[in-house]
């Protein structure tokens, strides 16, 4: 009798711990990143085209925009694609070159009829194929956009602030933070950034009572002493640096040579926020340069940012880089997806996707300060605040006080939109 | 005395002169026929075979063979290195933008008027040909190429604002209007393909007369040009400005094809990959222009479509320049030229052999 | 005055990048008749294998010696291997093959390091010499002083290696002209391998310090070689001494060209500006190069 009561229990204590272990096993698969449908199972319906234009060859790499989105768009793919159908995803790279941006665009939208662009990130497609799209009712969703083409386009939408807003969020912090009066403002002359990105921080300026002055640079120059120079005889409190990470090493080299760090103050806009400029650098400008991010810190420990890491992980290459880049492709095409997964998956079409993709108005990301909208409107700048961090040893620490909202007075009508929508 | 020995002359030689000059004659008129026909039929025949992608990669190359025919021209009959071909390129492209934006001229006039001032330019820049020679004028026009440079960089292209530079702020890039009959991607084709005949053509009829001899002889060496009473001064700087002629008109008809042009194309770098890729594509034979043009679009677009890394493609770009310019003396053309010549033989003496 | 001074000063060191390119462009012209548009880009690579080992802890002197053999076997390569098959086309032939030489380079070098914000920095950057006049301050690297000191010391040398040693004899005879020299019996591959390494070393040097002074950057360290034809030009593609002057000269007026309210956009146009200039004002009959 108790033999075989002994022998019944350890049955089904076997059976308990076996029903257990499975259920954890049931657990473990479910306990993937977190990506559209999250079924678990592979899409097989017919695929729908995305495209992306990023500037991989040239004075810069972006690519690690697309090469998010489409780890993204993977990991959707794996768990169901988009109501039963895979996305198709297509990037192509315009060499920093606006006649191949024209041609690839063209690939892109008239050969391959993509519904939708998603994690583009190029210095020269905006300009060159704004139009384009209008003219073919094809939407980007952008993961960064540099000139000021990207932000007035009625269907390119950046994810990011850009350099003008950027910028002017640096100029409010170090008035804030250093009581500065008077700053110089460095941009490359480049036509449709040299006379636009510094005047944020200028018409900011005027309104609170800091002059702000801009000396626009040659990128390709090979003297950055004498602008440096040029930057410090006119006598400013703080400098505020809006060039691309590649032309802000050497600047700050130069700046230290000739001792500018000890009495003007420097911040910066958002490129210089990358994990190689610290080191870079170097030590003289620890505690003396301030940099404004348009989305939440790499290592932040919000979820959504957690998932974009656990994304790359799974389904991206390791030699991908997990940068601001990569964070504004993953939240691009996190956006895409979730306008795609409203409408009926038999139905998807350029036009219906151009509809829902305008009608994106709360989207949610700890990667960005505030909820996420695309709209009705003839330009496009939702992202407009972010954090400052500063560079600290090999790595960044960030100030406190979280995310600081840009008030440039361009984005008058950016606010009237926001209103109209009815967001805050 | 001189009667009888023109009496006794043998009649078949002088009734032969006539003869093989006609026949010459003939076979020039042919050539040039077949040149045209070659490249309408080129004209006609991809906008059917290709896609957007390659018609759109397609009309550049086009274009810029117009260009390479030019630097061909200046290499292959004088001898005269021009290293600012691009930049007088984009000025002609500035000036049919400006006019066709700004003014609303139609767009034949524009790309007239892009050409003129280019040739006025080229002409200008010709000057220091008549005291320099080889690589010093070679340096000296990368000079101009490099000064163009900072300068569109800052300038821009016109791009549908007012004012003198016709820059737009505020609102999207306006594209270049396009001529009535060309407004679909390959109806502009088939529009470019006819401009190229026609610039090929144009150039061509230069050398068969008295341009094309005088630029033989000065070729040859001043002092037998001078003996042969030809005017170096106004051969040479014809010669300039018909190769500014081409370029602006290429730089036209890319900003019509394109739509827009950008500053921060326009490098010094640019002009001289123009003057390699048509020393490569064969600067002696009017395929080797559209073979530069190839080289220049084309094979990097194809290098693009098959997503090989761009740095990848220079690589692969430098080693076929220094292979092509190693083995190929007259270029691509000259080398399928000779090919051609070879299988052509090859059937004549085959079929005189299978004859009666 | 006061207003010129900072800018007289750090024209010097960009005046020392120009001066350096161009002499180092002039020598390989004097000795072996070709201009070597892959100047910039062996220089670059050098300056990138000398980061890489910098980066792994090697010792400073041990990392510019790399650099400097990196440049010199690339530079040799070049010469023996390929310029040998093109010695009896024209100059501007053998020229533009340069060309096709750097593209190779320039490509390896992006592809293999990519696109990271880097610093090249040497031991000299840490001291300067300062100038102060009134409340305008400005400091002069030792890196750039050092540069300036380099340009001219190579003249000096490369001066009178040129005039003075039998292999400078044999190199300015190879140049002019190839066939006669053979003929005369000059051991052609071995005096072009001399030309070649020399060269390579040249670059080497000039690429570790243009890559300290400009930024570490293969694709515009490779073309910074067309203002340092400038300052070839204004030395006539012959003469050292004017190189040099030419090449600080540029230098000098492209950072005082800040201070002209109109111009200041356009000053990277100085160097053209003023080859063109020389060319145009001080002709001398005749030109052939």
């Amino acid at each position: 009798m108790f033999k075989q009561k002994k022998i019944a229990r350890s049955v089904l204590g076997a059976l308990v711990g076996a029903l257990g272990l499975a259920g954890a096993g049931g657990a473990w698969a479910q306990s993937g990143p977190d990506c559209g449908l999250n079924t678990g199972k592979p899409a097989t319906g017919e695929p729908i085209p995305i495209g992306a234009v990023v500037g991989k060859t040239g004075p810069d790499d972006f690519s690690a925009s697309g090469q998010a989105a489409a780890a993204y768009f993977k990991c959707v793919n794996a768990n169901g694609g988009i109501n039963g159908r895979p996305v198709d995803y297509i990037v192509v790279d315009d060499q920093w070159n606006p006649e191949t941006a024209a041609q690839v665009a063209s690939k892109l939208v008239k050969d391959r009829k993509v519904v939708a662009l998603a994690g583009s990130t190029s210095f020269v497609e905006c300009g060159a194929n704004a139009k384009m799209y209008a003219d073919e009712g094809v939407m980007v969703i952008a993961g960064t956009g540099v000139p000021r083409e990207c932000f007035n386009a009625r269907n390119y939408v950046p994810v990011n602030a850009g350099p003008r807003v950027s910028a002017t969020i640096a100029a409010m912090y170090a008035a804030q933070k250093y009581k500065s009066k008077k700053m110089v403002c460095i941009i490359p002359n480049i036509p449709s950034l040299g006379n636009w990105a510094c005047e944020g921080p200028k018409e900011w300026g005027r309104k609170n009572g800091v002059e702000v002055e801009t000396i626009a640079i040659d990128p390709g120059s090979a003297d950055a002493t004498s602008t440096m120079l040029q930057a410090a005889a006119k006598k400013p409190d703080t400098i505020i640096m809006n060039v691309p990470k590649g032309i802000l090493v050497p600047m700050l080299a130069a700046a230290e040579q000739q001792n500018l760090g000890k009495k003007i103050h420097f911040v910066s806009s958002a490129p210089a926020y990358n994990a190689d400029v610290p080191k870079a650098i170097g030590p003289y400008w620890k505690g003396n340069f301030d940099v404004n991010l348009e989305f939440n810190p790499v290592e932040s420990a919000g979820p959504d940012n957690k998932n974009w890491i656990a994304v790359m992980d799974k389904y991206g290459a390791k030699s991908d880089p997990r940068d601001t880049f990569s964070q504004g492709g993953y939240v691009a095409a996190r956006i895409v997806t979730q306008a795609l997964l409203k409408m009926d998956p038999k139905k998807i079409d350029r036009a219906g996707v151009t509809d829902a993709l305008r009608k994106v108005s709360d989207f949610r990301s700890d990667i960005l300060c505030k909820p996420f909208y695309v709209g009705n409107g003839n330009r496009h700048n939702a992202n407009n605040s972010g954090p400052v961090a500063s560079p600290d040893g090999n790595g960044w620490r960030f100030a406190p006080g979280g995310c600081l909202t840009a008030d440039d007075p361009e984005l008058v009508d950016i606010r009237a939109d926001e209103q109209k929508m009815g967001l805050k | 005395m001189s009667a009888s020995i023109l009496n006794d002359a043998p009649v078949q030689g002088i009734a032969a002169v006539p003869a093989s000059l006609a026949e010459a004659s003939r076979r020039a008129h042919i050539s040039l026929a077949v040149m045209v026909g070659c490249v309408l039929l080129i004209g006609i025949a991809v906008p059917w075979l290709a896609n957007a992608y390659w018609i759109k990669t397609l009309t550049s190359s086009l274009a810029l063979s117009i260009a390479a025919a030019g630097v061909a021209l200046l290499y292959g009959q004088l001898g005269l290195v021009s290293l600012c071909q691009y930049a007088l390129l984009g000025a002609g492209g500035w000036i049919a933008l400006r006019a066709g934006h700004g003014l609303g001229w139609p767009f034949e006039l524009s790309v007239l008027a892009g050409g003129l001032l280019s040739c006025a330019v080229g002409m200008l820049a010709g000057l220091p040909a008549l005291r320099l020679k080889g690589l010093y004028l070679a340096l000296v026009t990368m000079m101009m190429a490099g000064g163009f440079q900072v300068v569109i960089n800052v300038m821009g292209f016109p791009d549908g604002g007012a004012g003198w530079l016709g820059r737009v702020f505020g609102s999207e890039r306006l594209m270049m209007p396009r001529p009535a009959l060309a407004l679909s991607d390959a109806a502009y084709f088939r529009y470019v393909a006819v401009w190229l005949a026609a610039m090929l053509a144009l150039i061509e009829l230069h050398r068969r007369t008295r341009a094309g001899r005088s630029w033989a002889l000065i070729r040859r060496g001043e002092a037998a040009a001078v003996a042969a009473g030809v005017n170096i001064l106004r051969y040479q700087t014809w010669a300039f400005g018909l190769a500014g002629f081409c370029a602006g008109v290429a730089g036209a008809l890319l900003a019509g094809g394109v739509g827009q042009l950008d500053g921060r194309a326009f490098t010094a770098g640019d002009s001289v990959m123009l003057f390699a890729l048509t020393v490569v594509g064969g600067v002696y034979h009017w395929a080797g222009a559209l073979i530069a043009g190839l080289l220049l679009r084309a094979v990097p677009a194809l290098l693009t479509d098959f997503g090989v890394n761009g740095y990848l493609a220079m690589i692969f770009f430098g080693v076929a320049l220094l292979h092509a310019l190693i083995t190929a003396p007259s270029g691509i053309a000259g080398q399928l030229a000779g090919a051609f010549d070879a299988v052509r033989k090859r059937f004549a003496r085959g079929g005189k052999e299978a004859g009666p | 005055m006061e207003d010129y001074l900072p800018f007289v000063i750090s024209g010097l060191g960009l005046g020392a990048v120009y001066a350096l390119s161009g002499v180092g462009l002039v020598v390989l012209y004097r000795s072996s008749g070709v201009l070597n548009f892959a100047f910039g880009a062996i220089g670059a690579l050098g300056a990138y294998v000398a980061w890489s080992l910098l980066e792994a802890d090697w010792p400073q002197g041990l990392a510019w010696c790399a650099a400097i053999v990196a440049s010199m076997l690339l530079s040799l390569a070049y010469g023996r291997l390929l310029a040998p098959r093109l010695s009896h086309r024209d100059p501007t032939i053998r020229s533009i093959a340069t060309l096709g030489f750097a593209l190779v380079v320039v490509g390896f070098t992006e592809w293999y390091w990519g696109e990271q914000p880097r610093r090249l920095v040497l031991p000299t950057d840490a001291g300067a010499i300062d100038f102060v006049l009134g409340e305008v301050e400005v400091r002069l690297t030792h890196t750039r002083a050092l540069g300036l000191a380099l340009a001219v010391l190579m003249m000096g040398g490369v001066g009178l290696l040129l005039s003075k040693t039998r292999v400078g004899l044999k190199m300015r005879a190879l140049a002019n002209d190839r066939d006669l020299s053979a003929l005369l019996g000059i051991r052609v591959l071995g005096v072009d391998t001399v030309a070649w390494v020399l060269s390579g070393a040249f670059a080497g040097v000039c690429g570790l310090l243009l890559a300290n002074i400009v930024r570490l950057q293969a694709t515009l360290l490779t073309f910074l070689v067309i203002p340092a034809f400038a300052a070839a030009i204004i030395g006539r593609l012959h003469s050292l001494p004017a190189t040099v002057a030419g090449g600080i000269a540029i230098g000098v007026l492209e950072a005082l060209a800040i201070t002209v309210p109109g111009f200041a956009a356009f000053r990277t146009a100085t160097p053209f500006l003023i080859a063109l200039a020389m060319i145009v004002f001080f002709r001398t009959g005749t030109r052939q190069a």
